[in-house]
């Protein structure tokens, strides 16, 4: 055999592995234990209940509870807030005072009991500590715990403190043991809540492991799981593999192209519902042409709001009406949201003296965010039949904030973003990103309007105690704004989940985002 | 002494070179547009918030204060909190510096094992059919958008064959139920220490598709290197006399001619280390493998200052003390490289 | 005719190939099916078509014509590549010129500024670059010149240091000829030779660094077209709907390949035999 032989053979044999032909897999013992494993493409910021707002919801709505939980309106069915660590509560007649009752034999993961004290330590650590959503909690000016199953908060105005009690940031409570340790002691992987889960091990960047809380006071569901795995596949091409491959459970944030094919799989269920986030490009009110409200509604005219339902969402986003998506009270489904319309948004340009003015306007929105750069491609497309140049720019986000934040006057034209209610409330969005602003945080369009401010002021008041009259009062805001087309508001991002189909119990909840919370699922 | 003061000369450069880069990176990064304190202060975080952020982070001081922390905390390998995660970053690059290390090595041996032999054997048969493919393959192997050929080695062995897993370090069957203990970072080592060759296996596995992308570019080199040099060598005189007295061809191939080709090796080992480091940007990317390119292109796109600073630091290190560790041992194997 | 006998057969393929991508950059307007979609014009209803009679080599996730995108794609690669280059010769040229003629402090000085640049591993320094600017096609020309411009310098540095002690530099110098005048009519014209071969030898590296940059998002702006960038949006479709990064890899790669023959060609002529050291 000479050496050519040789190298033939070797690279046979080297062919010819035992795997070959098969898929590859490990074959490992099962010990038999149920997992739930979760293909996160985000990664976990904060554990930390106190200041978390962001992703790693998902992992803490898991391992901590809070007094209510919030159950979105479905087909005409209102929304509801449920019991989860408060078994009942009421509010005084001005909607100053709150009286939460506790569930009764609630334990902590570190066997103590929940009490009174115990929650409102939690929620004076996350107030003190006045980070992440912490302004939540804003109009709390005092927690009693008159007996250990009672809370008693007293407020500087009414509000709806059923709904901001189950908001998925903030609102967490904590062992009274866990009180005094900083966020690092969290973000080591230590755990401290109620939940039907405990937190095992946090390797950063890479999983997070809960097993479950045997003394957990709801119980465990027949068939129920032992562990959810949180993988975090930064990378939707990986996250669809593994769904597909059976190696996830569930998974978001996969191509709207590639979900036709995953429609198809009898393995996996695809399920489409309205969300509570919306995109929309504010215009700069402060700069020549678009602070005149005309050119602004000529922009918005120029939008293909379907195109970009189509192209960039498959389908599955739905028109924005307002600023207010589907779902939430104070959404307003007659909204005169204008339609694409180039001969319209041609003769309003006319109007102000600017048709085929060769306008040179610029778009911020964020690097690597596909939804955002198709909605400016078509859209460029549509201005340039106007002879208007959008420049599509691209930012990190931070860059695009801070450069949004500083004057107006060398700003970007038109802001891109996306909103979702730190609590389900109207007020949240049009406060946060219209209600005028010494030095704009948010509202990036620099929109100010007094009547505007005025109105929405009076309606959060009124939300705690009349919320008929001040969802009214929300839907006349909101219309003010599109009138004077403050922002193009693009459209509504659909929540989409895939899952395994084999799970039972699987409930979309687009109160708490991409939030799955494992304790209502079997298999 | 020569040779000792070569060796002095190279170290001060090696360290001088950290110092530069070290400026370097710090001036890069005042360029870079963003709000360090924004960052920090979390998602969607409240004007109040980023004032506190920028206070505890002392954004405000004069530049040469910042820079004078900046770096005595690189020089104590203190690298400080990430302005994302505030996680410390020293506890990152201990599981993402292996990740890497592991991955470079590998496909180092990978490029040598398969560059060095291809260039012995089509040196020995100028001209054949062998020589031709095997010149082929190196000019494609060299030509090959690294990121490309990583998407077409995972739809072939991947999800075509299926014969090869397409991400990650190890299954996640093993991560989630039944992990390996931390000892020293490197799968393959960790999983001997243990004493568990079915992960070893399963490691091993998980290297192979990553570890070719990043063995593809110097494996041609290589290849070409070793085939110039072995015909140079060959005509030499003395490989002559060795033929005219009779020794056998082998010997004569790996033997005499081989012997004379270390600095060449050495050179290659260092090209195909360079390469890894650099191609692990996009590689660990596509393979998702938790390591230093990853690790610093998320920072870069996030714009984590203190996270882009460390990992570019760590990895510039890594590349300077490779060059200066082969530098110095060909300065030692032949003693005319230290007098140029 | 004896042009392409020197060069043989795969340095004649070569340059062919690069000729044909050079006349579809120029004519781009001409030769692509739709103009308008490589210059990004979208066209929703044709979103991910197949290749086709009508789409050649398919669509994108915008509907647009993959051959057109190619097309007008090959004008940013083929520019970016000799940009870079060009940028880098600019840089390191004269610092290694000067480095390498005054030597002492200067050279001390100038190539330890260069060592410094490359300590780094080159994607890398190019991202931090490309980071620091932002997007955008210049931008990124800039942050791989960056990583580009030492080796140059070091070539030059090397070759003006052969030269400097050649008799007719010594002469010049002892006639009185000034410095600036020696270094360009007696050194410049010997340097700047082998650093030119160098430099069509470097195309296909630089475009291939190009594209990875703007596979990692920090190439050119939307809706331009460019390979690096298609391939990383076809890569969420990929390998179900080949097409959409199969279409720009293989060009990056034909184009690198292309460079990379006719650069062995090349070389082939100029290198001749070595001085055995020996």
């Amino acid at each position: 055999m000479n050496r050519r032989e040789v190298l033939r053979s070797a690279a046979l044999v080297a062919l010819a592995t035992p795997f070959a032909g098969n898929r590859w897999t490990m074959a490992l013992a099962q010990d038999g234990a149920r997992i739930f494993t979760l293909a996160y493409p985000t990664g976990f910021p904060d554990l930390d209940p106190a200041t978390s707002f962001s992703n790693d919801g998902a992992v803490l709505a898991n391992v901590y509870e809070s007094l209510t939980r919030y159950i979105p309106g479905t087909d005409g069915a209102p929304a509801t807030v449920n019991p989860l660590l408060a078994e009942s509560w009421e509010t005084s007649a001005d909607g100053l005072t709150w009286t939460f009752r506790l569930r009764a034999g609630v334990k902590f993961h570190d066997g103590s009991d929940l009490t009174a004290e115990a929650v409102k330590g939690s929620i004076e650590r996350t107030i003190t500590i006045a980070g992440g959503a912490a302004f939540i909690w804003y109009a709390v000016t005092g927690i009693a715990a008159p007996d250990p199953q009672t809370v008693v908060f007293t407020l500087s105005s009414p509000q709806p403190l059923d709904v901001i009690a189950a908001s998925g940031f903030a609102a967490w409570i904590i062992s009274p043991a866990a009180l005094d340790k900083d966020n690092a002691w969290f973000n080591a992987g230590n755990g401290a809540g109620t939940g039907p889960f405990t937190l095992d091990r946090y390797e950063p960047g890479q999983r997070v492991i809960l097993n479950r809380f045997a003394g957990y006071w709801g119980g465990a569901p027949e068939g129920g799981f032992d562990t959810v795995a949180f993988e975090i596949v930064e990378d939707a091409v990986l996250d669809q593999s593994m769904i597909e491959g059976g190696q996830a459970d569930w998974t978001y944030g996969l191509p709207y192209e590639n979900l036709e094919a995953l429609q198809a799989n009898p393995d996996l269920s695809v399920l489409v519902n309205p969300s509570f986030e919306t995109l929309f490009g504010m215009y700069n009110t402060k700069r020549a042409p678009l602070d005149r409200p005309k050119v602004r509604q000529a922009l918005s005219l120029a939008f293909p709001y379907d195109d970009v339902i189509m192209a960039g969402t498959s389908g599955m986003g739905s028109r924005a009406m307002g600023v207010i998506p589907n779902g939430i009270w104070g959404h307003d489904p007659a909204a005169p949201v204008p339609n694409t319309d180039l001969d319209a948004a041609r003769a309003l340009l006319a109007e102000e003296g600017l048709a085929d003015s060769g306008l040179e306007l610029v778009m911020t929105y964020a690097t690597s965010d596909q939804l955002e750069s198709t909605a400016g491609e078509l859209w460029k497309a549509n201005l340039a039949q106007l002879g208007i140049t959008l420049t599509l720019q691209p930012m990190a986000w931070e860059a695009q904030w801070q450069l949004a934040k500083a004057d107006p006057a060398t700003a970007q034209d038109i802001f891109v973003m996306y909103w979702w209610p730190t609590y389900v409330t109207p007020y949240d969005y049009l406060l946060n990103l219209f209600h005028s602003e010494e030095s704009p945080v948010y509202n990036l369009g620099y929109y100010a309007n007094p009547a505007f401010d005025a109105l929405i002021d009076e309606a959060a008041t009124l939300s705690g105690t009349d919320r008929a009259r001040a969802e009214a009062m929300f839907i006349e805001a909101q219309r003010m704004v599109i009138a004077d087309a403050a922002a193009v508001f693009m459209l509504d991002k659909p929540n989409i989940h895939i899952i395994r189909s084999d799970i039972k119990g699987y409930k979309d909840n687009a109160a708490y985002g991409h939030v799955v919370f494992v304790n209502d699922l079997n298999r | 002494m020569d040779l000792a003061r070569y060796i002095l000369r190279r170290a001060l450069l090696s360290a001088f070179v950290v110092m530069g880069v070290t400026f370097l990176v710090f001036v890069v990064a005042q360029v870079v547009p963003s709000d360090p304190a924004a960052l920090y202060a979390g998602p969607r975080p409240n004007a109040e918030q980023i004032e506190k952020a920028r206070v505890t982070l002392n954004l405000d001081a004069p530049l040469p204060e910042r820079f004078a922390r900046f770096a005595v905390s690189m020089a104590t390998g203190d690298f400080g909190v990430s302005y994302k995660s505030r996680r410390l970053i020293s506890q990152d690059l201990r599981v993402y510096l292996p990740a890497t290390l592991e991955l470079a090595v590998s496909s180092t041996l990978l490029a040598l094992l398969i560059g060095i032999p291809a260039g012995v054997a089509t040196a020995a048969r100028q001209g054949s059919w062998g020589d031709r493919l095997g010149s082929l393959g190196s000019i494609l192997a060299v030509a090959m958008p690294t990121f490309f050929f990583a998407m077409l080695l995972q739809m072939i062995f991947a999800s075509w064959l299926g014969i090869l897993p397409l991400s990650g370090r190890l299954s996640r069957e093993i991560s989630i139920s039944d992990p390996l203990p931390f000892i020293t970072g490197f799968n393959l080592i960790d999983a001997m220490l243990a004493g568990r060759p079915q992960v070893f296996v399963d490691a091993l596995w998980h290297l192979i598709l990553p570890a070719l992308t990043l063995a593809a570019y110097p494996a041609g080199i290589a290849m070409r290197l070793t085939r110039s040099a072995m015909i140079d060598i060959l005509s030499r005189r003395h490989i002559t006399a060795a033929r005219a007295l009779g020794l056998p061809e082998r010997r004569i191939l790996y033997g005499h001619a081989l012997r004379n080709a270390v600095g060449p090796a050495l050179t290659m080992i260092g090209l195909s280390f360079a390469f890894a480091l650099t191609g692990s940007v996009l590689v660990e990317i596509i393979f998702a493998w938790p390591g230093l390119g990853r690790y610093v292109s998320d920072s870069i796109l996030s714009k984590d200052f203190p996270v882009i600073a460390a990992a570019t630091l760590v990895v510039t290190v890594c590349y300077v003390l490779m060059n200066l560790v082969i530098d110095l041992t060909q300065a030692v194997v032949d003693p005319r490289v230290a007098l140029k | 005719m004896s042009v392409l006998r020197r060069l043989g057969l795969g340095g004649s393929l070569g340059l062919a190939v690069i000729l044909t991508f050079a006349l579809l950059a120029v004519a781009a307007p001409l030769l692509a099916p739709y103009p308008g979609q490589g210059m990004g014009d979208p066209n929703v209803t044709a979103k991910l078509t197949p290749p086709s009679a009508e789409f050649w080599l398919g669509t994108d996730h915008l509907g647009r014509d993959l051959l057109s995108r190619v097309i007008y794609g090959t004008r940013v690669s083929m520019s970016a590549g000799l940009m870079i280059v060009a940028v880098s010769l600019l840089v390191g040229l004269p610092v290694g010129l000067l480095a390498g003629y005054f030597g002492g402090w200067v050279d001390e000085a100038l190539m330890r500024v260069t060592d410094v640049f490359l300590a780094f591993p080159a994607l890398l320094l190019a991202v931090l670059m490309a980071a620091a600017l932002g997007p955008g096609l210049l931008n990124s020309i800039v942050a791989v010149s960056v990583t580009w411009w030492p080796w140059y310098a070091r070539m030059a540095r090397a070759e003006v240091l052969v030269l400097r002690g050649q008799p007719y530099v010594e002469a010049a110098r002892l006639m009185g000829v000034s410095h600036p005048r020696i270094l360009i009519r007696h050194i410049l014209p010997g340097a700047a030779r082998p650093l030119l071969v160098q430099a069509a030898l470097d195309f296909g590296p630089a475009l291939l660094t190009a594209s990875a940059l703007s596979f990692l998002g920090l190439g050119v702006l939307p809706p331009t077209a460019d390979w690096g960038k298609m391939v990383d949006e076809g890569r969420k479709f990929f390998p179900d709907r080949w097409w959409v990064s199969t279409a720009p890899g293989v060009a990056i790669f034909l184009l690198a390949l292309a460079f990379s023959v006719l650069g062995d060609a090349l070389r082939g002529r100029e290198g001749g035999k070595r001085d055995d050291p020996s």
